[in-house]
């Protein structure tokens, strides 16, 4: 909501006319610039900054932030062709919570090349086969290899 | 065999239940870590200083002939709590000087008091260590005659009670010599000490928390049922190969063997297949083919696009009911599709694998690579002679670029019975330990791993011939073998050492687990012994 004040103006030809005045800017109406300043945060700023408003909430699920947070530490930078893969199996938000986060929490300093980033896309591509065909096929309990990875963290 | 820090002590079941003043000593509370503590009393769960020894020794000497002499005096052992005899010098002194110095003649436990109590001797539960350094010492049982009423201070306490009191702490080595002894037996044909001997590891066995008691138990099933069957060809239960999937994919989840073997098998293939537009896999052993999502995703994000990928899967022989070969074919080419990959499949159904003939994998040796791969599956062929030459052969004659093998790392082949025993024995109890340390797993997962497991122990000693399947033999061995058919090893490069280093590091409980270069293969341990070993073949002169 951006609250716009204005005043009446004396023009030249003696029409009164509105004219705005500079109205506040509220960064709530520019999600582009949002996602921007959000793409540019750490793990625990974003989540953090996730929980400030439902719009924020939304806004932070866009995956290229995520994506931006995946991959800020990767050298060399990994291909676009990720992106489609990374999208279909669950999204960067998905791969950051589940193989990306538990790693560095383990391995603070480690350095992440192809080869690292490689295992996590593969224990991710083994997470999204599981969850979706081999399931309902073991049983009650749904099959997760990553659960060596995860703390018990509700990721939707 | 390591030692849970977790595990408490429970006398064995078959002393009297010792009860009122004598507390169970526990390993959980460990006295500050003194760095010259003496490592072999250790293992057992005593804490002597190095320096201390020879004083502990003549300590225990002197107990013992004051505890033997068949006199009131050793039932002056009154109602002092001893607390922690793993601090074994100071409990000695305390034991010492109550006998020597006895409280009061209040302590009489022949003396009933007005209320009908009577004091309990305090020694039931603490036997005596051993002394010295040597773990293989004997052990020292107790034997208490004693006036005096036990747990229940109700009872008439006239009826001496001769009292056998074993310390569990070293029922865990008692265990491996029972069993080492109960195969010894079986290898010398004496079925009736086998069959002594086997009840009592079962016992003991069952009294073991921990590691050591789950490896212990199906060890002595699968001793028991060697002595026991006279056709020595049934060593396992029949179960269908939906079940054993299932198994294994339990086996999947709860460690990380299974990973490291598919992903640095995926590995060899990727840097074997970089140039390829079109790669056909042959899976010998498809099961439930966790291992080629991975491998689809990592040839879709090659630079240069994916090729094309096409897999030939061989499993058991399908029921009339359920083709679960074709069903999984299906799911991969829904996962193909989901990541943009080109997929074609292919189902094999085949009891064993020498029914397998080259024609059947229908290759296009101008336009494809072809890669042969097997996890587990090789050393089953080893039951039949020619079988694994022929599987070989027939490898061979389609060309593959690059073969690569998962194998255990154990010599579970030998001829002498005794020699596959231990050799066993070692392997599965480190196996067991590494699951036994990772923690916040879903129970589910770890016992089904553990019956997985257990069915290889059966298998490995109580089947012979054909039904032996779980052959398992050493990287050099396989070396040998590959080698004389015509294979020349590929070795593995370091992306695949730095995945599974990664892999272990960050797997629960994955301190134990140690990745490790032989040559060019890469073997993944637990602690000092390695389990399992990833290595790749190509063909001679290729």
């Amino acid at each position: 909501m951006s609250s716009k004040r204005t005043r009446m103006v004396e023009k030249s030809n003696n029409k009164r006319q509105r004219v705005d005045l500079v109205s506040e800017f509220s960064i709530n109406d520019h999600h582009d610039v949002l996602v921007e300043i959000l793409r540019r945060l750490d793990g625990p700023s974003l989540c953090s900054a996730a929980c400030v408003c439902r719009l924020w909430s939304a806004v932070a699920r866009n995956d290229s932030i995520w994506e931006e947070l995946c991959f800020r530490q990767v050298s060399p930078r990994p291909s676009l062709s990720i992106r489609s893969i990374v999208s279909a199996l669950g999204g960067y938000r998905r791969l950051y919570f589940l193989c990306i986060r538990p790693v560095l929490e383990r391995l603070p300093k480690i350095i992440w090349s192809r080869d690292q980033l490689q295992l996590s896309l593969s224990l991710y591509c083994v997470h999204y086969y599981e969850r979706l065909y081999v399931g309902a096929w073991l049983g009650d309990a749904p099959p997760s290899s990553l659960m060596f990875l995860r703390k018990p963290v509700n990721v939707v | 065999m390591k030692r849970g820090h977790g595990e408490t002590w429970d006398p064995q079941p078959q002393s009297q239940p010792p009860s009122g003043s004598c507390e169970g000593p526990s390993m959980v509370d460990k006295m500050a870590d003194d760095s010259n503590m003496d490592e072999l009393l250790e293992v057992l769960g005593y804490k002597v200083r190095s320096s201390e020894m020879a004083e502990v020794a003549q300590k225990l000497e002197q107990l013992e002939m004051v505890l033997s002499n068949d006199d009131v005096g050793s039932n002056v052992l009154n109602d002092t709590v001893h607390y922690n005899p793993s601090d074994l010098s100071n409990w000695v002194e305390t034991m010492l000087s109550e006998l020597n110095n006895p409280e009061s003649s209040d302590l009489d436990p022949t003396r009933i008091s007005e209320y009908g109590l009577s004091a309990i001797p305090g020694l039931s539960a603490f036997p005596k260590a051993e002394e010295g350094a040597d773990e293989e010492a004997s052990s020292k049982r107790i034997r208490l005659e004693s006036v005096g009423s036990w747990g229940d201070p109700a009872v008439d306490s006239t009826r001496p009670r001769p009292v056998v009191v074993v310390d569990s702490q070293e029922t865990g080595v008692r265990l491996v010599h029972a069993l080492v002894a109960c195969a010894e037996a079986i290898q010398q044909q004496d079925l009736n000490l086998a069959d002594a001997l086997v009840k009592s590891v079962g016992t003991l066995a069952a009294s073991q928390a921990g590691a050591m008691g789950k490896v212990a138990t199906y060890f002595s099933q699968g001793l028991a049922r060697r002595i026991y069957t006279s056709d020595l060809l049934s060593g396992g239960s029949h179960v269908g190969p939906s079940f054993e999937e299932a198994l294994q994919m339990h086996f999947y989840e709860s460690c990380p063997y299974l990973k490291f073997a598919h992903f640095t098998a995926n590995q060899a293939i990727l840097e074997a297949v970089t140039t390829a537009r079109r790669v056909h896999v042959i899976d010998l052993g498809l099961n439930q083919g966790m291992q080629w999502p991975a491998l689809m995703q990592a040839l879709a994000v090659r630079p240069g696009g994916p090729p094309s990928f096409r897999l030939t899967g061989v499993g058991p022989p399908q029921t009339e009911s359920s083709d679960s070969l074709q069903e999984l074919g299906w799911k991969l080419a829904q996962f193909a599709q989901a990541i943009g990959v080109e997929f074609e499949f292919k189902g094999l159904a085949a009891e064993s694998l020498s029914d397998l003939e080259p024609e059947m994998f229908q290759t296009r040796p101008e336009s494809e690579t072809l890669v042969v791969n097997s996890v587990f599956e090789l050393h089953r062929l080893l039951n039949r002679s020619g079988s694994i030459e022929k599987v070989l052969t027939t490898v061979k004659a389609v060309k593959p670029s690059i073969v690569t093998m998962v194998e255990q790392e154990a010599n579970h082949n030998g001829v002498v019975f005794l020699d596959r025993f231990n050799e066993a024995l070692h392997y599965y109890s480190s196996l067991f330990d590494s699951l036994e340390d990772s923690y916040g797993l879903p129970s589910q997962d770890r016992v089904m791993s553990e019956v997985y497991l257990g069915r290889q122990i059966v298998n490995v000693v109580a089947a012979e011939g054909t039904d032996r399947v779980e052959r398992h033999e050493t990287l050099a061995q396989w070396k040998v073998r590959m080698g004389s058919v015509g294979f020349d090893p590929v070795p593995l490069g370091s992306s695949a050492f730095k995945q599974a280093s990664m892999l272990l590091s960050v797997f629960a409980g994955g301190d134990g687990y140690r990745v490790e270069e032989n040559d060019g293969c890469l073997m993944l341990g637990w602690q000092t012994r390695p389990l399992i070993t990833t290595s790749a073949w190509k063909l001679a002169g290729a």
